[in-house]
């Protein structure tokens, strides 16, 4: 059974609380313990997601369950690592790794607790269950806040539950949050305040240009949200997050045709390009790194440690592209687009737009572009199909790109469970034409850094015969996920998948502007 | 995950002291510990103050499962269950002869809770008997207290011989010496004697003491109600020789 917890009535002390219960059962005090906790997450709240919580008290981590607050796994590991890959081999690295990946652990809030615990005891004196009176207090904060705690002692669930029926009768109330969502709440932190996903709520029958204010406002916001994170390089998701963002804006003002004037849009369009291209070198950069071990595995054992040279070359590389991205962002060029695209999408509605679409209901809109371009790409896949060249397959890619965008735009316009099929459709398809579009890159790249690549040495040759060895090897893969293709798009173009599009999309009567 | 079982086929020399000393270290020093108690007499069960009795479908180990977890009860103490005694207990060596596998029961009662404990530790009855056998099966470690007299070396030979015929490792057993009187020159002899006999025996003695007979009134394990005793100190000294030596040998 879950741990309880319990606000005091108020003007309650402890002390009366258990006097109360003592006249039930025997009580018997404990030595009280005082701690000190520091909680930590990923800026995307990995851990909290996955119904856990990691916390540190004098060198020991401690990961447990959300809910219940039992104790999964713990170990001394001083100083703590950022990253996972740092852990030791533990089985609490092993528990740990699935879900923070390449993501930071950040530290979101310390607490200083008092708790003193009593033990519940039967006829026989044995311990049947505890209360445990909780103080907190967050480090910088000004009050303590006091809950008393249920817990259970195995084998005694009714003895657990008397207890906690007692706390009612006598005036507790259950408390939703614990020590650690209320320090978080007392630093303005809310647990899952931030997302990479996207997660839009739009009325239907708000004005497109309105609802493409909402959309585009999100986005800017995990833009401002990620970009002290990318300076300060804590790992590169930060990077990523803040690209996509920026690609799903420009995406928007693209697909999301005639709702605002065309100059407007032409010169935004212009500045995020200008911004995303800012980073491609150091993003590109990021993911062979974060790939080195997979390129190593690739390699048969002879050549694993010859490619050495190629990654320290690629870290050089890493952090000439870095300090490029920062004065970038740091440049009063980058804060202008930005302060001028704020103002822009606080403006208020105007009202008689000269564009198009901008009045229309942004459900009209959406249907509209999401079932035009879904067409378009059954039409090219087909193609494709009986005659498939690799630029037509990138073609292809870049088009789906732009579905499954609109999709996401407007998710929230249509039935959660049926925007989720087609997505995990598509994204089927974008992972088979994503993989296969990586891998040619990738390639090519090789083959273009070994043009600049300083060797000397005795191991000079053996590098470049373990690059040649990881281009063969990628070539081989391209070729399989390229073989893939044909039944992947098959499964997307499927009759059921056309006949849920046709259901949520297609349009009843023509009216919107191209 | 360790199994131990403390076993020996006589009675009265200090199995279940024993085991609910050692059991209490081990929970002490952070393992997840759970001490079963097959003895339908039920001693370690009325120590931690618990009520002798399993699920009704639990009874006699007939079925593996949920209502095996489900009589797990938690002591009073950090880390450490019982699985409680059952008067079914005296019939375990005629139910377990009516089942498949009849000398591997055990083993297979205690395999889903592998996962959840450090170590599982058997309070085992006197008795050498399809039960022995399925206990010898089950653990990866026996530990045979023996008092040093000479019906105790009788005794033990007993068990080394039986444990001969079922084709059982002889390494498996570990004696160590119980209700010691250094007083008594019988003693310190034979526990020299003793030593080079049998292979293996445990050098940190566990005294004869009124310290452990107050156990009975106390109803805790004696580092709990007196943590100073030479008892408990003789338990903490046994239970570092096992940790240090024989888990380790073993690894």
């Amino acid at each position: 059974m879950d741990n309880l917890k319990f606000n005091l009535p108020h003007g309650y002390g402890v002390q009366q609380l258990v006097d109360e219960l003592a006249g039930h059962y025997p009580v018997k005090k404990e030595e009280p313990l005082a701690e000190k906790l520091a909680f930590y997450d990923t800026f995307d709240w990995r851990l909290y997601q996955a119904g856990l919580m990691l916390s540190e008290s004098a060198g020991e981590l401690c990961l447990s369950q959300l809910a219940t607050h039992q104790i999964l796994q713990r170990q001394k590991i001083t100083p703590l690592p950022v990253f996972v890959k740092d852990f030791p081999d533990s089985q609490l690295k092993e528990q740990l790794a699935p879900i923070l990946e390449m993501r930071a652990l950040l530290l979101l809030v310390e607490i200083q607790t008092h708790s003193t615990p009593y033990r519940i005891l039967n006829q026989d004196e044995k311990t049947v269950a505890w209360l445990v009176f909780e103080e907190i207090k967050p480090a910088g904060g000004k009050e303590a806040a006091g809950q008393v705690w249920v817990k259970p002692v195995r084998g005694y669930p009714k003895e657990l539950q008397q207890v906690a029926n007692h706390l009612q009768i006598i005036g507790c109330s259950p408390a939703e949050k614990d020590a650690y969502l209320l320090a978080l709440e007392a630093v303005g932190r809310q647990p899952g305040d931030y997302s990479a996903k996207l997660n839009i709520r739009l009325d239907p029958q708000l004005r497109a240009d309105e609802a493409t204010k909402v959309i585009l406002r999100f986005l800017l916001n995990v833009m401002k949200r990620n970009e002290p994170y990318v300076k300060k390089d804590v790992d590169p998701e930060f990077l990523h997050d803040f690209r996509v963002a920026v690609r799903r804006t420009r995406s928007a003002l693209s697909q999301i045709k005639n709702v605002f004037p065309a100059e407007t849009t032409d010169r935004f369009k212009q500045d995020f390009a200008r911004i995303g291209r800012l980073s491609n070198d150091l993003r590109d950069l990021d993911v062979y790194l974060l790939a080195e071990d997979t390129y190593r595995a690739m390699l048969p054992d002879i050549l694993r440690n010859s490619i050495t040279p190629l990654f320290n070359y690629l870290r050089e590389k890493r952090a000439e592209a870095r300090q490029k991205v920062v004065a970038g962002l740091n440049a009063p060029e980058y804060a202008r687009v930005l302060h001028d695209w704020e103002a822009f999408l606080a403006e208020p509605p105007l009202d008689s737009p000269s564009a198009g679409n901008a009045a229309l209901p942004i459900i009209q809109l959406a249907q509209d572009r999401i079932y035009k371009r879904y067409r378009r790409i059954v039409k090219s896949g087909r193609q494709i199909l009986e005659n498939t060249a690799d630029e037509q397959l990138h073609a292809l890619r870049i088009e789906g790109k732009k579905l499954r965008y609109l999709l996401e735009f407007f998710a929230g316009l249509f039935p959660a469970d049926e925007i989720e099929t087609l997505l995990k459709q598509l994204k089927r398809l974008q992972d088979n034409l994503g993989h296969f579009n990586d891998l040619c890159v990738q390639e090519q790249y090789l083959l273009n850094v070994v043009e600049e690549l300083p060797l000397n040495g005795p191991s000079a040759r053996k590098t470049l015969l373990a690059v040649g060895g990881l281009i063969g090897s990628l070539d081989q893969q391209r070729q399989r996920v390229k073989g893939e293709f044909a039944k992947t798009f098959t499964a997307f173009a499927s009759a059921s998948n056309r006949a849920l599009f046709q259901k949520l999309f297609a349009p009843e009567k023509k009216e919107v502007a191209e | 995950m360790k199994t131990l079982a403390i076993y020996s086929n006589k009675g009265g020399v200090g199995k279940t002291a024993a085991a609910v000393n050692l059991s209490y270290l081990a929970a002490q020093a952070g393992a997840r510990t759970l001490i079963c108690d097959l003895d339908p007499q039920s001693s370690a069960t009325y120590y931690f103050r618990i009520k002798p009795k399993l699920k009704a479908k639990a009874r006699g180990f007939t079925k593996v499962g949920r209502q095996i977890e489900n009589s797990i009860k938690g002591t009073d103490y950090q880390n450490l269950d019982l699985l409680p005694a059952d008067l079914s207990h005296r019939k375990l060596d005629i139910t377990f002869d009516h089942l498949k596998r009849s000398k591997h029961r055990l083993e297979k009662i205690l395999e889903p809770l592998q996962d959840e404990y450090d170590f599982i530790i058997l309070d085992s009855p006197s008795t050498i008997n399809l039960l022995a056998v399925n206990i010898i099966n089950a653990v990866d470690y026996v530990f045979v207290p023996l008092i040093p007299t000479t019906l105790s070396v009788r005794t033990h030979a007993q068990l080394l011989a039986f444990c001969k015929k079922h084709h059982y490792n002889p390494r498996k057993i570990h004696p160590f010496f119980s209700m010691v009187d250094r007083r008594k020159k019988l003693h310190r002899e034979l526990m020299a004697s003793m030593s080079e006999e049998f292979q293996g025996v445990l050098q940190n003695p566990i005294p004869y003491s009124s310290v452990i007979e107050r156990m009975g009134l106390a109803r805790e394990p004696v580092a709990v109600f007196a943590p100073r005793s030479a008892a408990a100190t003789a338990y903490g000294n046994l239970w570092a020789e096992i940790t240090e030596r024989v888990f380790l040998a073993g690894q």
